[in-house]
């Protein structure tokens, strides 16, 4: 099975792509930031650790190419998963982290999806997953920055979707709801509540009455990366509980 | 503070019956068969029978009647319907103009009738188990519309509608329900000079071919087993024809 490039595979969702593509047969090349290691996890699942800040093309082209070097392949399964997220009232947020988490959600899957997609031709065919969000279908308050990198991704998913079918590269995207993640400690600071009453919030409006375990999204995220769907292409997964249902 | 519920296991075959209409040819048939590879004891409800299922019963689906003692036959003889699949449809290209109001009718019976007369046999059941699984075959012309298929685009679009509501109703339940949305596909459905077919046609197609009615099924076994968290969700493998 491909090489299966995961970004930002030190967070809580990206960890579980990893174990997911991993036990489905891939063999996984994890990146994430220098500053958050992911070696270990990479020993554990015999793939290869990659790290780079995905934000800097540069370091994403010398990354994929080490990959591919590595593994002695091209990477035929791109999962862009690496995110920034703040929270701050729009009027109050900080210009260049505003501009970071833009640039590392949005930017960061342009980085690497255009590094990828030389060799995926090469190999006649790929499938890149992208990961968004629901809050890019329906925005969300205090989250403006990380809502239109969300937005944005959607659009790169349907507009690469057209773009690189005829190519066989299936491009999709997953929009998954507030997953239960260590990130959740980054809603409840700025909501000034604690975790466990940020769940209980963001789960009252979620018709399955819960929010999602990573594990729920990276299953959804294998099926994106199987490539006995061909003709899956440009389409937005949405797994959300049924809260948000099929917007865009 | 509530108690947060806990995340179900993955609803795998083990055993349990899953229900598929329309199951004698198609993506019906091509359900029942990657069901049944995963470990499903399957049963299919076509008004021809259906060879691939282990249990293959008569059925017209708009008829609520034939519906209700169907189900409960396969309910009595198998055991409780863990998932249900309505694949049943027909479809037809004509001019608005020309749609008569008896294939209007029709049209609406089978494919969202179909779908709430399986909906109302076997939900109750699932909603007291506390698990189960409905997937709705829909089409990438209910989100896109056609130039000659009104009636067709309208029942599909009412399943698409009745199931994002059904999926809100039953989600407190832990019963997930959702559809998939192909688009054209490569069945019985399109003659061989449809134009559907047409190499014209498929050029068009950023994935540029039909759907197989096999990718059609994993996508619905997805949405039955591992989407877990997919409620309301409307899932086009369409080649692209609808992005």
């Amino acid at each position: 099975m491909a090489v299966a490039l995961i970004t930002g595979a030190g967070g809580g969702l990206g960890a579980a792509v990893a174990r997911r593509l991993a036990a489905d047969g891939h063999l996984v090349a994890l990146n994430d930031h220098p500053d958050r290691s992911v070696a270990a996890l990479a020993a554990e699942l015999d793939g290869v650790a990659a790290p780079a800040d995905v934000a800097d093309p540069e370091a994403v082209e010398a990354m994929v190419a080490d990959v591919e070097q590595r593994t002695g392949e091209h990477v035929g399964v791109l999962v862009a998963a690496a995110a920034h997220m703040t929270m701050a009232p729009f009027a109050a947020h900080d210009p260049d982290d505003w501009w970071r988490i833009v640039d590392v959600n949005l930017g960061g899957t342009f980085a690497c999806a255009q590094a990828v997609l030389p060799g995926m031709v090469e190999r006649g065919g790929g499938r890149m997953v992208l990961v968004s969000s629901e809050w890019g279908l329906i925005g969300w308050p205090d989250a403006t920055a990380y809502s239109a990198s969300k937005a944005g991704m959607i659009a790169l998913t349907k507009s690469l979707g057209r773009e690189l079918g005829p190519l066989g590269i299936a491009v999709n995207a997953v929009a998954p709801s507030v997953i239960d993640t260590p990130q959740l400690e980054v809603d409840a600071t700025a909501a000034g509540v604690s975790v466990d009453e940020i769940r209980e919030r963001y789960a009252a409006r979620v018709p399955l009455g819960r929010i999602a375990a990573p594990e729920e999204v990276a299953a959804a995220i294998a099926l994106l990366a199987d490539d006995r769907l061909p003709t899956l292409v440009g389409q937005i997964l949405h797994v959300n509980g049924g809260t948000t249902r099929s917007r865009a | 503070m509530p108690e947060r519920p806990e995340r179900p296991e993955s609803l795998a075959g083990q055993g349990r019956v899953a229900l598929v209409t329309g199951a004698a040819s198609g993506i019906g048939a091509a359900m029942v068969r990657e069901l049944s590879g995963r470990g499903w004891t399957t049963a299919g409800l076509d008004l021809s029978p259906a060879p691939d299922a282990d249990h293959s019963v008569g059925v017209d689906v708009s008829d609520p009647a034939q519906v209700g003692a169907a189900v409960r036959r396969i309910e009595r003889e198998l055991g409780p319907v863990g998932a249900a699949l309505c694949a049943a449809g027909h479809y037809a290209i004509v001019p608005v103009s020309d749609i008569a109001w008896p294939e209007w009718r029709r049209m609406l019976r089978v494919h969202l009738g179909g779908l709430v007369n399986v909906c109302r046999a076997v939900t109750p059941g699932m909603v007291e188990r506390g698990e189960g699984a409905v997937v709705a075959v829909a089409s990438e012309l209910a989100i896109g519309g056609g130039d000659a298929e009104a009636h067709y685009a309208a029942a599909k679009g009412a399943v698409i509608g009745f199931v994002r509501s059904l999926a809100v109703e039953l989600g407190p339940s832990g019963v997930r329900v959702n559809a998939v949305a192909p688009g054209p596909t490569d069945t019985p459905l399109l003659p061989p000079e449809s134009p559907w077919r047409k190499a014209s046609y498929l050029q068009t197609l950023p994935a540029g071919r039909l759907t197989s009615a096999e990718e059609v099924a994993l996508a619905a076994a997805y949405l039955v087993e591992d989407g877990t968290f997919c409620a309301g969700e409307v899932l086009s493998p369409n080649a692209g024809a609808v992005i």
